[in-house]
């Protein structure tokens, strides 16, 4: 399926830039329905791209600044702030007036009791957010308690997986979320250490019955980052 | 994030632009945090006026936010996706701000490097690296005109006027020289 050598020719000088118009255009044409002349195009950008190998210069910061005042305005900070509330509401409110589902009762060992004494540490929340859904986590640090509300999120036949990426940077997994049902239950012990304020959380899509490997492997969908709530 | 680079290595940047095309912020920004030195290197070589390369990088960014989903991993690396896009935006605005550029090119005559020893050839073990040494191996002017169309957009007919040397010789002097490219990183 390689391209012959004329055709290898011509996918460098379009890569490189060397056509006039007209026969760049021609040239673009057929990286749609010629396979191979589109591989052999696809290794010529790669190659060409290795001409930038000793280019690189630090933006200034007004550049990311600029880009993120751009992006769109149904997306920005005070939106995020409003969902953060609304959801971590959501989450407790949720689980108080649903509880467990039986799906959740096989899989997650029972609550245990509730905190009896005011002087706890804050709880903490997050509300992953992106165009795929909104997922918004409540951890309870005294009870090791995970609460979760799914909404917006088209799985498909996928699972929903949830993971903690603490500072070192391996992914843990928090299980697996009800899409249909909120729920809650004891954080896994050595993901759980993890879950403090600043750590990111993720939620990816994957296999039925969750990740075969545990780290993710399918698409990160959302993420967002965990913070006190107190 | 600055504190854990081993976490941001963990997530690739094809992974990244996954994220983006979902509408992940996080993700967004790993994605500049790992390439915008990169990009500003390259709209820069095109634009050397600052201001400019500074408005293109951000169209750049811009355009990855919109359009992740067009990333095809099949079609090769994240890294030459963005370098295409940001070279592309800065040959958009090369073109509109001003003419083309024209500064003539002389042709030095070099004689091209002997056969390298296998030393210099090991360190060149990644793709970048083979490119750069690869066309160290070439005539020095035909290298120089390469670049010269990526980077500034010259076809053959600006390189034949700016070397002031007939089309047809320009044209297959760098068909030449391209083969031998080809031969070189195979």
């Amino acid at each position: 399926m390689s391209a012959s050598d004329e055709d290898d020719l011509l996918a460098a000088e379009l890569a490189l830039g060397l056509l006039d118009e007209a026969e760049a255009a021609a040239a673009h044409d057929r990286l749609r329905h010629d396979a191979a002349f589109a591989h052999a195009h696809a290794r010529w950008q790669a190659y060409a791209a290795g001409l930038a190998a000793d280019l690189g210069e630090t933006p200034p910061a007004r550049v990311w600044s600029a880009i993120l005042a751009q992006l769109p305005a149904n997306d920005n900070l005070v939106t995020s702030m409003r969902l953060w509330r609304a959801g971590a509401i959501a989450a407790s409110l949720l689980v108080l007036a649903l509880g467990i589902n039986d799906w959740q009762r096989a899989h997650f060992a029972p609550p245990p009791p509730a905190p009896l004494h005011a002087a706890q540490p804050a709880p903490l929340v997050a509300v992953l957010s992106g165009k795929a859904g909104v997922v918004s986590v409540n951890f309870d640090p005294a009870s090791g308690r995970l609460a979760s509300v799914v909404s917006g999120v088209d799985a498909g036949p996928r699972a929903v997986e949830l993971w903690v990426i603490p500072a070192d940077g391996r992914p843990r997994s928090l299980g697996l979320l009800s899409q249909a049902h909120p729920g809650w239950r004891r954080a896994p012990g050595r993901a759980s250490a993890a879950l403090q304020a600043g750590v990111t959380l993720a939620v990816s899509l994957e296999p039925a019955g969750g990740s075969p490997t545990g780290l993710p492997t399918g698409p990160v969908i959302l993420t967002g980052k965990l913070a006190s709530a107190g | 994030m600055a504190a854990a680079p081993e976490a941001d290595r963990e997530i690739s940047l094809d992974r990244a632009l996954e994220a983006v095309a979902g509408g992940d912020r996080t993700a967004f920004e790993l994605v500049y945090q790992r390439t915008s030195v990169k990009l500003f290197g390259v709209a820069l070589r095109i634009l050397p006026e600052r201001q400019e390369a500074e408005e293109v990088l951000q169209e750049v960014y811009l355009t990855v936010w919109r359009r992740a989903g067009a990333f095809d991993p099949a079609r090769g690396t994240a890294m030459t996706w963005l370098i295409t896009l940001a070279r592309n935006r800065a040959l958009d605005r090369l073109r509109q701000s001003r003419r083309r550029p024209s500064d003539p090119i002389e042709l030095a005559g070099e004689v091209a490097d002997p056969e390298p020893d296998a030393e210099q050839q090991a360190m060149a073990s990644d793709e970048a690296g083979r490119i750069a040494w690869c066309l160290d191996r070439l005539d020095g002017d035909d290298a120089r005109m390469i670049r010269t169309a990526f980077f500034e957009g010259a076809s053959y007919a600006d390189l034949a006027t700016r070397a002031a040397r007939p089309l047809g010789t320009i044209k297959s002097r760098i068909r030449r020289a391209l083969i031998r490219l080809k031969e070189c990183l195979a």
